[in-house]
């Protein structure tokens, strides 16, 4: 178990902002502490180092835009050669395909967390259930 | 801070929710980094070896297929060790990692069966910006009800 | 309910009339004198039945299964006993059919039996299982039997060894085991071995029960009061010498010819397999090695504890084949201890591997038969299963323990 408070740590934080850009937060860290190690990716910066700084650093990275940007762990170390198709040859590890997915949905929970701190009403959202197969019927019918 | 199991076990936006609004994601990530940085196993990528289907067995019979169980001998402690748990339902595939159908519907089912808060959630449709405030809106909500602890880091 | 009426036995399946096995279900319950019967169910609930039972299966038939069982455990349909069935090779027909019985287990007192079936499913497959499940249905009052009362008999007329035991008041007077030759004159042997043993005669004894191969034969010999097939005798009697009667077990029974794998629950069989199909996964294989290596077959065990499996190259689970790696890795430096750690790691993870799907292996794991006093089969099992192995006292005298112990029900009749 990697429950030790200096372990080594990998967090991918993922820029969704109007107001940071990916180098402001890579500068960021940049000047925050010397053991950690950063790499820059098209959707994030992974961010790599003993678990305590790691946490400290991204903790103020996150506050340059709350709601905006957004983080999660990560199972192997930036470049790792049972990963990383700079290694490996062909496409990346499939864990790339559907991080690029989530990021697209990033804009909308951003907005979302927003409105949530904002306390703005919920609207009543219609309900997604099928048709019924009667109702169905009665308006083939009524079509004929 | 109460340990929250997500499903999808990996989703970006999930294990940022949970641990924003103050609670512990189980997570997939945190489970593979565990197994590859066993230093004493090499089997590559993931360090799972033909053991990890045979722990599987807890949780699927043998009939059940090899993959199955061995991403079960992972997912099945990630379950037992939660004290909640918010299942995402009808996502798109690339919503955290997908993997394996037969995995998640015995997933979700061990999570159901499990006595602890769940919340289950339908994923946004696309376009619809109110759905999404829904979604985060019920997480946040269900997050809050759970046991807080102020001290802990919000990174 | 009585032992004459006909059992009803909810068919909660996916697949069978495809697979042309329903007449075979059919077939086999008739000859236990059930009827399967389909169980009501509500068809709007089949759409969300996936989130009220908890799995979202892809399959609409296995949701209709979903719903059958719920139907059953809230009393809507009223059976006896539940069959679940579900193609062999179906992972998610897999998952489901284990929950099912899981679910019905739980929440009933119905018993349930699941069987994964090919096209080659025949009736006489199903026949120990389907007799098992009526035994349960019809006999609770029996099966919930916990002290043997009384001087009674058991008699396990097994296809290699014919046991025999006499009992009175949980205590075991004396004990037959001979091999098995004429079905009713090796029984007589054991049975006559035990009474000398005893000290008593053959008219005093109160109650008789028959298990095994033999059993009808045996039973109508000595007239006994009590003749039934092996999986409810064995797994009845492995709780009870165990004295682990209460909640979950799981029983082994590694036999000379076949095996098989119980899961009991409060002494009362749910799930089971029967193996026979390979040599390679019964005693006969640990016979074998013994004849090749030059030793009794009793002195197996304590060689297999002191050797390591892992230094013999095995490539085969077959009784020709892996016997030959065995003998080939003697040639190549490996002790006569490694080979017959080796035998019981191989005849082991072979049950484990291919016996044990139906079978939920709960603690404590009691192996029972003549394997088990093999030291290094108990040994092979806790090692691959990474649980305790309880060898209970009388382990290969189990069938007629067994029975001698139900037979008792007989007495206060």
């Amino acid at each position: 178990m990697s429950q030790g408070q200096n372990d080594t740590l990998t967090k991918i934080v993922v820029i969704s902002s109007d107001s940071v850009l990916p180098i402001d937060a890579a500068m960021r860290i940049y000047q925050s502490d010397t053991n950690i190690v950063i790499k820059e990716t098209c959707f994030g910066t992974m961010v790599t180092g003993p678990r305590d700084a790691v946490n400290r650093v991204v903790r103020e990275v996150v506050d340059l835009d709350r709601n905006h940007i957004f983080v999660k762990e990560r199972g192997f170390l930036p470049g790792d050669e049972r990963r990383c198709r700079s290694s490996r040859g062909g496409g990346p590890r499939p864990g790339f395909h559907y991080l690029r997915h989530e990021v697209q949905m990033l804009p909308t929970i951003g907005k979302a967390l927003d409105a949530y701190d904002r306390k703005a009403p919920l609207k009543e959202i219609g309900s997604k259930k099928k048709l019924d197969v009667d109702k169905l019927e009665d308006m083939i019918k009524s079509e004929l | 801070m109460v340990k929250v199991i997500i499903y999808p076990t990996n989703s970006l936006i999930l294990s940022d929710l949970v641990e924003r609004f103050g609670h512990k994601p189980i997570a997939m990530m945190e489970k593979i980094k565990e197994k590859i940085s066993t230093v004493s196993v090499d089997s590559p990528p993931l360090n799972i070896t033909p053991e990890e289907p045979k722990m599987g067995l807890k949780y699927a019979a043998v009939e059940v297929p090899a993959g199955v169980r061995g991403r079960m001998a992972i997912v099945g402690p990630m379950i037992e060790e939660a004290q909640a748990g918010i299942i995402v339902n009808d996502s798109p595939m690339a919503f955290g990692c997908m993997g394996c159908a037969r995995t998640n519907e015995l997933t979700k089912y061990l999570i159901r069966q499990r006595e602890m808060p769940i919340l289950e959630v339908d994923y946004p449709r696309e376009g619809n910006d109110e759905e999404a405030k829904g979604f985060v809106y019920k997480i946040a909500e269900f997050l809050k009800s759970l046991p807080g602890d102020e001290e802990e880091d919000k990174a | 309910m009585s032992d004459k009426s006909v059992v009803k036995v909810a068919l909660v399946s996916c697949g069978s009339e495809y697979a042309g096995v329903h007449k075979e279900l059919e077939s086999v319950a008739k000859s236990v004198d059930a009827k399967l019967v389909f169980p009501e169910i509500d068809v709007s609930s089949l759409d969300t039945i996936g989130r009220d039972f908890g799995i979202e299966a892809a399959s609409p038939d296995l949701r209709l299964m979903m719903a059958r069982a719920k139907a059953v455990v809230e009393g809507i349909t009223d059976v006896d006993g539940v069959f679940i069935t579900s193609c062999f090779r179906c992972a998610e027909a897999a998952i489901v059919r284990n929950e099912l019985r899981r679910y019905i287990h739980k929440h009933s007192d119905i018993p349930v039996i699941s069987y994964s079936f090919t096209e080659r499913t025949t009736a006489a497959t199903l026949m120990t299982r389907m007799e098992a499940l009526t035994t349960i249905a019809r006999r609770k009052h029996l099966l919930a039997r916990e002290h043997q009362t009384g001087l009674t008999a058991g008699i396990d007329s097994g296809s290699t060894t014919t046991k025999a035991v006499v009992m009175k008041d949980d205590k075991i007077l004396g004990t037959g085991w001979v091999p098995t030759i004429k079905v009713i004159e090796s029984a007589t042997e054991a049975f006559d071995k035990a009474l000398e043993q005893a000290g008593v005669r053959r008219e005093d004894i109160q109650a008789i029960g028959t298990t095994g191969y033999g059993r009808f034969l045996v039973g109508e010999h000595f007239n006994a009061q009590l003749v039934q097939e092996e999986i409810t005798v064995n797994s009845k009697g492995a709780v009870y010498l165990a004295n682990k009667q209460k909640g979950p077990a799981t029983v082994i029974d590694i036999g000379g010819m076949d095996n098989k794998a119980i899961s009991v629950d409060d002494g009362i069989p749910g799930m089971f397999t029967m193996g026979g199909i390979c040599a390679g996964a019964s005693g006969r294989f640990l016979d074998m090695t013994a004849k090749r290596l030059g030793v009794d077959i009793t002195e197996l065990g304590a060689l297999a504890v002191k050797g390591m499996q892992n230094k013999v190259d095995m490539n085969s689970y077959c009784i020709v084949f892996g016997i030959q790696s065995l003998v080939n890795s003697l040639a190549k430096g490996a002790t006569p201890e490694d080979v017959a750690a080796a035998a019981c790691h191989s005849v082991v993870e072979q049950i484990f591997e291919q016996q044990l799907q139906e079978v939920d292996v709960k603690e404590p794991l009691i192996l029972v038969g003549g394997s088990s006093l093999i030291e290094g089969v108990p040994k092979a099992l806790s090692e691959l299963l990474k649980i305790e192995v309880l060898v209970p006292p009388n382990s290969h005298m189990i069938g007629a323990v067994g029975s001698a112990l139900l037979a008792s029900g007989f007495v206060e009749e």
